[in-house]
């Protein structure tokens, strides 16, 4: 048989005669059918199960018993029930039908009078946290393992004076570098610039004399003297990082140009236009009798006014 | 329905509940009835879906490893059946995905849709928007040839400049203080897990908000006028949906074969002859950073960092500071007139940073 449909508002009739309405319907969560119909009679709401009813019919629903025996149903309390649409019950609505107005189902006793809600929730909040909490730290240090790896300062031949032939002018040293990277032994070519400096243009190159380059601990690894004519510039344009090249350029002659966004420095390193904040960077640089030369690669970061070492 | 089918259906149906399912997804009405205007949403979780795919499917050749990802893509490239062609849809639909991205972005703005009820929708946009750069970004790297390598560093130098968290962020990406394989390996991760789980579980919610607060509709006509021309989401939508896919479909396919992808050397730290510059979505704000007046630290932090922030922050106020029921773009003309004004400088932004290249070779 398919679920009783009473209608909301209709009238409610006993074997002798009309007692009243119905205003509320309640169904069954587990069954999804009507399991009782709310009746207000004189003035007194009471819950009559659909065992009680004899017929739905078109204008009224009749009750086999006497209008007597409907005062024996319990009196209906709104607050035991919940409507349909404040709880999720699968196919309930497919099922049953109510109009015009709420379906109603029982509100679960547990539910209702839930003593230790607040414990619930605040505990499952704070085992959540316990959860999560103890993996923050272990997640930061595995994800920063490779970060802050200390500072390479071994010297790589990168070639010999021999490939210079004029003052003041960049010439590309390309070497390969080779590394470990991780786990995986690696060899990258890189580039730097070196120029055989003319006196005025090492006066610009070392303004303040003596250039000390220092490891992480601020010991010094190294000096270049001002009296050495050659001079290493870091390969990496000081702006974003890109890579510089010696050009030619219409009004400023020979230049060092970064193509990606049109940085110009002269032969010392120093800014002539665009956007770069800082002169060229001088690497450490050694060069032997037979004129090979080498470098530390130290490298600092771009963007900034003042070098800042990063590797 | 064939009875059989009809079978299927009713079993499924009873236990699953298709009916509410089909109501849900398909009958939604929308008012004022379809238009060619409301694709993009559609066109972009097509294209996105075909990213996957095709992504999914270069996985099975790519190595990700600073000595054989350039190799692995090669080989995809010249050796395996077709892979010219999957490796360039994937390239061809990323654009694809920006493009729509600006158009969804600015339908939605010219409609007026992200006002109230719909500013959480207009949020989560956003957020799907930086995904979608950061998926072009990190994809961008893959290839590892000297485009690829040299817009990445670039890229995490601009990003080192943030203050504060810079310095963190450019190391935590590059995965150390240099590029390298650390830095392919996180890009890598990012594209290929991160950003897919971030862009479906926002898209998802998106969508969500989207049926919770319900199409905003034209911005004329009458109550009466709209109901008139309300239709639902299938049929006539979801066909003008689908032929603006095909479309889209047909343009990527075409791009893909007439213009497949070819890669540039190995990336090394020498760029050689290469002049680097980023993907052309990313070239209005590359052209930005050549100017003086972003020159130094200080410039340079505000045309890299402050100015987009302050862009995207804006973005995320409007619909709580423009409050004006007013959806009428025409009857808006400060917005119009910024709409404009954005759209004219990303242009010419854009084309003067293509004419410089020439000046450059």
């Amino acid at each position: 048989m398919a679920s009783l449909q009473p209608k909301i508002k209709s009238k409610v009739r006993c074997v002798d005669g009309e007692i009243g309405e119905i205003v509320h319907v309640i169904a069954d969560p587990i069954s999804l059918e009507v399991s009782h119909i709310v009746v207000c009679a004189n003035g007194t709401q009471r819950q009559v199960p659909v065992s009680a009813i004899g017929a739905v019919r078109d204008d009224a629903v009749e009750l086999t018993g006497k209008s007597a025996q409907v005062a024996a149903f319990p009196e209906f309390q709104r607050e035991d029930f919940l409507t349909s649409k404040e709880v999720e019950i699968p196919h309930l609505e497919n099922k049953v039908h109510v109009e015009p107005g709420d379906l109603l189902v029982p509100f679960p006793p547990l539910e209702k009078s839930c003593a230790r809600r607040n414990f619930f929730a605040g505990f499952i909040h704070v085992i959540g946290a316990l959860i999560a909490l103890p993996f923050v730290w272990p997640v930061l240090r595995f994800i920063m393992k490779p970060m802050y790896v200390p500072y390479d300062n071994r010297w790589i031949p990168i070639g010999n004076i021999g490939k210079i032939k004029t003052d003041d002018v960049g010439v590309q040293f390309i070497f390969t570098k080779s590394f470990k990277d991780m786990v995986i032994e690696r060899r990258e070519d890189k580039n730097h610039w070196v120029i055989k400096a003319s006196p005025d243009m090492l006066k610009k190159i070392y303004p303040h004399g003596d250039l000390a380059f220092t490891d992480a601990k601020g010991d010094v690894v190294w000096v270049n003297k001002q009296t050495v004519p050659y001079v290493a510039f870091a390969g990496k344009c000081p702006h974003l990082g890109c890579g510089f090249k010696w050009r030619s350029h219409k009004t400023l002659g020979p230049v060092f140009l970064c193509p990606c966004h049109l940085s110009i420095y002269d032969a010392s390193g120093q800014v002539l236009d665009g956007p770069a904040p800082r002169p060229l960077d001088v690497l450490p640089i050694k060069v032997a009798p037979d004129g090979e030369i080498q470098v530390i690669d130290v490298e600092y970061k771009a963007g900034k006014k003042d070098q800042v070492r990063i590797a | 329905m064939n009875p059989l089918l009809q079978q299927v259906y009713d079993f499924v149906d009873e236990r699953i509940d298709l009916k509410t399912l089909e109501a849900k997804m398909m009958k939604e009405p929308i008012k004022g009835g379809s238009r060619w205007a409301y694709v993009f949403g559609s066109v972009l979780l097509f294209i996105f879906i075909m990213q996957a795919v095709t992504g999914v499917l270069l996985m099975f050749y790519y190595i990700p490893s600073a000595d054989h990802a350039y190799d692995s893509t090669q080989f995809i490239i010249h050796e395996v059946d077709y892979g010219w062609f999957i490796l360039s849809y994937h390239f061809w639909g990323s654009s694809a995905m920006v493009v729509m991205v600006f158009a969804h972005m600015s339908q939605v703005f010219l409609w007026g849709a992200y006002k109230s009820p719909r500013e959480i929708i207009w949020l989560v946009g956003l957020a799907l928007f930086g995904i979608v750069m950061a998926f072009g970004f990190t994809g961008y790297l893959l290839p590892w040839d000297q485009r690829a390598y040299w817009a990445t560093v670039v890229g995490v130098e601009i990003m080192d400049k943030t203050p504060l968290v810079g310095d963190f962020m450019a190391r935590f990406l590059k995965g150390g203080p240099t590029p390298g394989q650390m830095t392919l390996s996180r890009f890598f991760v990012i594209h290929v897990m991160v950003l897919p789980g971030a862009l479906m579980g926002l898209a998802g919610l998106h969508l969500f908000l989207f049926r919770s607060a319900g199409p905003a509709g034209p911005f004329r006509g009458s109550p009466e006028e709209l109901k008139a021309k309300t239709d639902f989401f299938f049929p006539r939508q979801v066909w003008k949906d689908i032929v603006a896919m095909a479309a889209v479909f047909l343009t990527i396919s075409a791009l893909a074969i007439f213009e497949p992808v070819v890669l540039l050397e190995q990336a090394k730290p020498d760029p050689g002859d290469y002049a680097p510059e980023p993907e052309w979505y990313f070239l209005f704000l590359f052209q930005l950073l050549r100017w003086k007046l972003f020159a130094g630290e200080f410039g340079q932090f505000l045309g890299a960092t402050a100015i987009p922030a302050a862009f995207m922050l804006l973005l995320a106020a409007l619909p709580f500071f423009d409050r004006s029921p007013e959806r009428n773009i025409f009857k808006r003309p400060i917005a119009l007139l910024s709409w404009t004004a954005v759209m004219t400088a990303i242009l010419v932004l854009t084309v003067s940073a293509i004419i410089n290249r020439d000046f450059l070779h």
